[in-house]
């Protein structure tokens, strides 16, 4: 499924990489846990997390993940917004707590 | 609004400890593997569902009047943290399944986040 | 002795309780027209050994399994309810007390009795020895909890003690790095607060914002103070250290904002929200540090309005 699709369901906010919605999302993970993150998480992946540290930005590139859901309405931090955008990594912010998210996510057919 | 164990059938999780309150009725789920947000934006009573497992994850329940943990991706929670929730009468369960999978689960069994109860969240602007 | 006070309790209740608390209101009642052989099958399908037997409304009499068995001895199976029946029908009414219930089973030996409205006469019930049972047990059960609550409540210790002010206050030391062991503080703290019977949610908040405050004195301090002030319209809850002190506490205080060591995230903590937690979990809070001196975070929870 691509990320436009589950963007457009789920009104989240686009706060960077807009240009970068077509991406396939092939499955989901949820964690807040970096080092979780980067031993589970499988390319593709869409990541619902509430953490907003620059360094979810480098994760995401690593693992070459499909974007990151920001939960819980968090105000993203300026440094993460600015390594994202460099990088053209989409990151989605949802006023939505993780566990809800995760169930409309689910919902739509992002699973593993 | 749904058993213990019927979720212990759902996550194919098994019991940590507490077998004997698994009559315990859920509403609410809440996932989270850090514990201020849980702090900030649960609700008492929910299932917490998170990968940590250290002492802290139950003082955090206990604050909040959470009673029933689920362990996600397969963690196995030691001795100090069974005892802990044994003194605080908390269920604890463990599963194999990733967050995603088991909050997703859960979600279409008809576990719902407070957000759909609108119920006032401590703490929450 | 307490055994002796149970008894004493539970004749009580079989004087505070009517029968309408315990009789049960579901009643599969028949007409004279079933015949046994149907009527084996609504005792079967319902669970039950007994039933009245009602005609255009009105109570006819009572059959019970007894009949049953007697009928399928004689090969009478095919007889109908009419025939077989007890018309002698004993009832009791919704309001009498259980203690009248109690003296008409032990001196009928019967099963179970119809339970009848004293105006018009409708069948209200079924009342069984099984429904007393029950129905003591659960009162027992109400009271004892609530007996279970009031020995544990300190609360009127406000009202016992006469002072123009009376402040209870408790002190925890907190050790510095000790990861394990952190959240006891709050934990007894909260206890306290529940032992003195504050309502559940501002327990609930002063504990988040307790929780909250030591655990930054575990992972930022060499150790320090948790203490509650508890007076009748307040809990005034102070953390301080004499750690390495908040540099910028505006900054501080920004959702996010964290500068605790990736160790601390790992274990589910330093994400940058402990201080917004305290001040959204309490109703007005305050934060002095010092760089090289220290911390100090008081933090107040009114009891009488609601935040």
């Amino acid at each position: 499924m691509k990320l436009e699709a589950i963007v457009e369901k789920m009104n989240m906010k686009v706060v960077s990489g807009s240009s970068q919605l077509d991406r396939e999302v092939t499955g989901g993970y949820a964690s807040d846990l970096m080092s979780d993150v980067i031993a589970n998480s499988k390319e593709g992946d869409l990541w619902v997390t509430l953490q907003i540290h620059q360094n979810i930005v480098a994760v995401a590139q690593l693992k070459e993940l499909s974007g990151i859901i920001i939960v819980n309405n968090r105000n993203i931090e300026v440094e993460t917004l600015k390594k994202a955008k460099e990088v053209g990594l989409p990151i989605m912010v949802t006023e939505l707590p993780a566990f809800e998210i995760i169930g409309k996510l689910y919902e739509l057919g992002v699973d593993r | 609004m749904m058993t213990l164990k019927e979720i212990i059938v759902i996550l194919k999780a098994e019991v940590v400890t507490g077998a004997d309150k698994l009559n315990m009725k859920i509403q609410i789920g809440c996932a989270a593997d850090l514990m201020s947000d849980i702090l900030a934006f649960s609700s008492p009573g929910a299932l917490l569902l998170t990968g940590l497992t250290n002492p802290q994850v139950i003082r955090t329940a206990e604050m909040i009047d959470i009673k029933a943990i689920c362990f996600v991706r397969a963690k196995k929670p030691d001795n100090t943290i069974t005892t802990m929730a044994d003194d605080l009468n908390m269920v604890l369960l463990r599963t194999d399944l990733p967050m995603f999978e088991s909050c997703g689960r859960l979600y279409k069994e008809g576990i719902v986040s407070i957000d759909n109860l609108g119920i006032d969240k401590n703490g929450r602007e | 002795m307490a055994e002796n006070k149970k008894y004493t309790k539970t004749q009580e209740l079989t004087y505070e309780l009517r029968v309408k608390d315990v009789m049960n209101r579901t009643v599969v009642a028949v007409s004279p027209k079933t015949t046994i052989n149907e009527l084996r099958e609504i005792f079967r399908d319902n669970r039950i050994s007994g039933t009245p037997v009602e005609d255009k409304g009105k109570l006819i009499g009572i059959i019970s399994i007894e009949d049953v068995i007697n009928c399928l001895s004689e090969g009478e199976m095919d007889a109908i309810v009419a025939d077989k029946m007890s018309t002698n029908v004993e009832v009791l009414r919704p309001d009498e007390p259980l203690v009248h219930a109690v003296s008409k089973f032990n001196k009928s030996g019967f099963g179970r009795f119809p339970v009848i409205e004293r105006d018009g006469g409708k069948l209200a019930g079924v009342i069984t020895k099984g429904d007393i049972i029950k129905g003591i047990l659960e009162k027992l059960e109400i009271h004892y909890h609530e007996e279970e609550i009031q020995r544990h409540r300190a609360s009127y210790i406000f009202d016992d003690i006469v002072a123009d002010q009376t402040t209870l206050s408790f002190q925890y030391n907190i050790k510095s790095k000790d990861f394990n062991r952190a959240g006891e503080s709050s934990s007894q703290l909260k206890k306290a607060l529940n032992c003195l019977g504050i309502q559940p949610d501002l327990v609930r908040r002063s504990a988040i914002a307790a929780y909250e405050a030591e655990m930054n004195i575990v992972v930022f301090a060499d150790g320090g103070r948790l203490s509650a002030a508890v007076q009748t319209s307040q809990i005034k809850l102070t953390a301080s250290d004499s750690g390495p002190g908040i540099p910028d506490i505006e900054k501080a205080m920004q959702p996010g904002y964290s500068t605790a060591p990736d160790w601390v995230q790992e274990l589910g903590f330093g994400a940058g929200m402990g201080l917004m937690n305290i001040k959204n979990c309490t109703d007005k809070m305050d934060i002095q540090s010092e760089i090289g001196k220290g911390t100090h975070i008081t933090a107040i929870i009114y009891l009488n309005n609601k935040k």
